[in-house]
């Protein structure tokens, strides 16, 4: 009692309380919390922006909306998808997770973890604001190409607060990413050699390594369209012997293994939630812990396949098309064993498992209808239509979103403690499933039929309206599918029942301590001698009874 | 049926009927499973290239699918306890190496057909009998487009060309990136300010086929269409020759009335029928040519004759004096 009322005498007031407590932890797992929390209104936020979209396209010549309001709301939808709900959720999962599941006390750098959090959230704050600046936020697209992001053809600040907003997300970014990467490289357990971390971790391993090395690469672009736009320089601009395609390369350097860090970490959640619900190993281990690096690696290398249609000399067009093409190959093994580690399961359906199944039965159509794009001449047909939008929400909704709902429904009782209730989580799944096919499938028929990207009207009736209406139906049924997990949510907050430690009978170490974890994670670690330390536990246990 | 089968069976036949009917629908109106129906030699071996994916595709996602949902049923729980375990494989190498190569195989037999057909969709044909391609100037504005013919004769928003003649369009943007794209006639190649690109079509039927912009490029973008009047030599030849006296009312239609309406009573922009700025010719010129706030520079690069082309048609057809009382 005397020492531990010491301890107290340390402790400063401000530090205390209900609010104050969360403003200021430097704990890892109530940082991932607040990850995942902010991520997840930022993603009511960017999905109310999308259904008014939806709602505007559902008929032909609809005055819903204005133009430029069209405008700002797709560029803020991507903007906000991109970088205020998929990267910052992984970093919640990741903040939460990787010191658990490495058996470690915290992470490397606590207080910059805690920076990093509340530079994401300004971040966000300040994109959001800019709807209220003169002319309204940015509205010349989630890549803002110039010239139309210059001075000229973006009046006011919204593409400057825009700029603002992106260099804040990327500092925080950054500086989780370096603190992931030095917790996984320097914090791990006992015995936990880099064969023997979950699959989940490469993936944050990858993921983090991607952003310190092409974050870095936006800021230098983003810096220049600002020096264009408020210092009078001309990187950008051809008029004063700038160059407009010089941005593409910036930015795209960065995009496209940005795709990579919104995707690797869903399939290392969905490399964890497959083995745990077929009761068996993870088929293959090395293979996807390789090609998880390898699509690192080539990510990097295919950024040029968004600028087909800029008239690059045809070698590179070539060069881009083959790099392309070989990302599909590590992608397909991650395909094939994830199959291959059902087959002769024993399959349960916990609404986690529906999540990761549906993640390979909607991933494969957008990894599909991607071999398409990668042939450049079959791209200049249909890039910048629908079938892009498609697309990429096959790969980044079908993919990461689906990722992170089997994510929170498989840690939910570790972070939470309590369980969430089955029933309105398959409700939840089977809706989302209906609404997302609903909503997309139909907008690979609308760009092959000729409807750009980011038309905020069309005049075209038959297939057109008909194809719009039904995706502006199925966005209407996602909406409801979300409220269902809201529901879901609130329900069992109070009154579901308390989760036990590991109530999936699982095989990583996050599912040892209690849950919620306490602040110190665990009491002791066992040895690990195998990439699944729990499963060896309860064997253990067994035999010891036996 | 226990309940909870049922309902899942209900959902599997909800879900399936409405893939049915979308098919339906969808062969009913004769598109949008593979691009338009092409009328121009490049746009035909891209749709070909095309098929050719689909073919692959097509097949790899049957067995991925296929798979996964017999994988499913087979391997369900079946009441099983949640602590009995599937077999303990830790993986077959030589499988992997399979699911490896083959995608690999597959990969370079699609990327060698596409790069068959590459040349015919890329290079302009030099069409010799001809006497070579003819050329037009693409410039792309804010928002509209301007064609220049090989004697200077300027259209805007309408592109003319005979039929079954090679076209080759070079192309480039007096403001912001757009893309030139006619569906039917092959595909995109964005305009941007400071490059050319280029590509080319042979119409083989006389029509009219439309264009949109493919990059976004603002406000207007949606409203940024072309269409291509392919029509006979004879036709063609005949159009050539009326051009300069349609050109004013083109350049209204294309870059004032898609802001100010076709009266010129206002619309995004402000109403301008009555403002006498319309013909004070060097106000105007330096309004259009530079833009101003909101309104972009819709006449950068025009020449003189353009600038007095348009004026003559404001003068003419759109100004109705200033209002009383002002």
């Amino acid at each position: 009692m005397a020492a531990r009322a010491e301890v107290e005498r340390y402790r400063p007031d401000w530090r205390e309380g209900r609010v104050m407590s969360w403003i200021t932890t430097t704990d890892h797992k109530r940082i991932g919390i607040l990850y995942i929390c902010t991520s997840l209104v930022f993603f009511a936020a960017g999905g109310i922006l999308a259904l008014l979209m939806r709602a505007q396209l559902a008929q032909a010549n609809e005055h819903f909306i204005t133009k430029q309001s069209y405008n700002e709301l797709f560029t803020i939808h991507g903007t906000t998808m991109i970088f205020l709900v998929v990267v910052p959720i992984f970093a919640g999962f990741a903040n939460f997770l990787v010191p658990l599941m490495i058996g470690a006390r915290d992470v490397a750098f606590p207080r910059l973890n805690a920076l990093s959090y509340w530079l994401f959230l300004f971040g966000g704050i300040v994109l959001y604001l800019s709807f209220f600046a003169k002319y309204g936020a940015s509205r010349s697209g989630w890549y803002a190409y110039p010239p139309l992001s210059a001075n000229m053809f973006s009046l006011g600040h919204g593409q400057d607060l825009w700029i603002l907003s992106l260099h804040l997300l990327s500092l925080g970014s950054l500086i989780g990413a370096i603190n992931f990467l030095a917790t996984i490289h320097n914090m791990r357990a006992p015995g936990m050699s880099w064969m023997r971390i979950p699959l989940f971790v490469w993936s944050i391993e990858i993921y983090s390594a991607l952003l310190v090395l092409v974050l870095p690469v936006l800021s230098v672009g983003l810096t220049l369209l600002l020096l264009d736009r408020q210092a009078g320089t001309h990187f950008f601009e051809p008029q004063g012997g700038g160059n407009a395609i010089l941005y593409q390369h910036f930015f795209w350097f960065f995009g496209h293994p940005e795709v990579y860090v919104m995707i690797l970490p869903a399939m290392g959640i969905i490399s964890e939630v497959i083995p745990v619900f077929s009761r068996k190993p993870i088929f293959g281990y090395k293979a996807i812990a390789f090609s998880t690096v390898a699509i690192g690696f080539y990510s990097m290398l295919v950024w040029a396949h968004h600028m087909f249609s800029v008239g690059l000399p045809n070698f590179l067009n070539v060069f881009f098309m083959l790099s392309s093409m070989v990302i599909a190959v590590p992608t397909g093994v991650k395909i094939f064993n994830w199959l291959a580690t059902t087959w002769r399961g024993n399959l349960i359906f916990d609404t986690a498992m529906l999540w990761a199944l549906g993640f390979i039965a909607v991933f494969t159509i957008g990894g599909l209808s991607g071999i398409f794009l990668a042939a450049f001449p079959v791209d200049w047909q249909v890039t910048d239509t629908y079938y892009v939008v498609a697309h990429m929400h096959y790969v980044l909704f079908g993919g990461s979103v689906f990722g992170i709902f089997a994510g929170l429904y498989y840690w939910w009782p570790k972070i939470f403690g309590r369980m969430l209730d089955e029933r309105l989580g398959k409700a939840h799944f089977w809706l989302v499933f209906l609404g997302f096919n609903l909503t997309f499938f139909p907008q690979h028929l609308l760009g092959l039929l000729g409807m750009p990207r980011r038309v905020y009207t069309y005049s075209e009736h038959g297939l057109w309206q008909t194809y719009n209406l039904i995706s502006s139906i199925g966005s209407g049924v996602m909406a409801i599918a979300l409220l269902v997990f809201v529901v879901n949510v609130v329900q069992t907050s109070r009154k579901g029942p308390r989760a036990v430690n590991d109530p999936w009978l699982a095989d990583t170490l996050e599912w040892y301590t209690t849950s919620p974890p306490p602040p110190h994670n665990f009491d002791h670690l066992p040895y690990i001698t195998s990439a699944r330390p729990l499963r060896d536990l309860r064997r253990r246990l067994a035999e010891t009874r036996g | 049926m226990p309940p909870p089968v049922r309902r899942k069976a209900l959902v599997l036949v909800l879900a399936l009927g409405a893939a049915l009917a979308l098919t339906a629908v969808a062969y009913a109106g004769n598109g949008g499973f593979a691009p338009p129906t092409p009328h121009s030699p490049n746009a035909k071996r891209i749709n070909d290239s095309y098929v050719w994916i689909s073919i692959f595709t097509g097949a790899i996602f049957v067995l991925v699918e296929g798979s996964l949902v017999w994988f499913i049923f087979k391997y369900r729980r079946r009441g099983r306890p949640r602590s009995a375990e599937g077999p303990q494989i830790h993986g077959a190498t030589r499988l992997e190496l399979i699911w490896t190569a083959v995608p690999v195989l597959i990969l370079a037999t699609i990327a060698g057909f596409v790069f068959y057909k590459l040349p015919g969709i890329q290079d302009v044909p030099s069409a010799k009998a001809e006497g070579g391609p003819l050329v037009v100037q693409v410039n792309a504005h804010q928002f509209y487009w301007q064609f220049t013919y090989p004697d200077g004769q300027i259209s805007i928003d309408e592109l003319h060309a005979p039929v079954n003649r090679t076209v080759r369009v070079d192309i480039t943007s007096q403001d912001v990136d757009h893309s030139w794209w006619v569906p039917e006639l092959g595909g995109k190649f964005d305009a941007i300010p400071g490059h050319m690109t280029h590509t080319w079509f042979k119409a083989d039927q006389v029509g009219t086929y439309r264009g949109r912009c493919g990059e976004f490029c603002g406000v207007f973008h949606a409203a940024m269409k072309a269409v291509v009047d392919v029509q006979s030599q004879a036709d063609y030849t005949a159009w050539l020759g009326t051009a300069g006296s349609a050109l004013g009312r083109g350049e209204w239609q294309g870059s004032c009335a898609k802001c100010h309406g076709l009266q010129g009573q206002g619309g995004f922009g402000p109403n301008i029928s009555t403002n006498a700025l319309l013909t004070q010719g060097a106000g105007l010129e330096q309004l259009i040519r530079q833009g101003r706030n909101e309104m972009p520079p819709v006449a950068h690069g025009w020449s003189n004759d353009q600038v007095q082309a348009l004026l003559a048609y404001l003068k003419k057809n759109v100004y109705k004096g200033t209002t009383s009382g002002r």
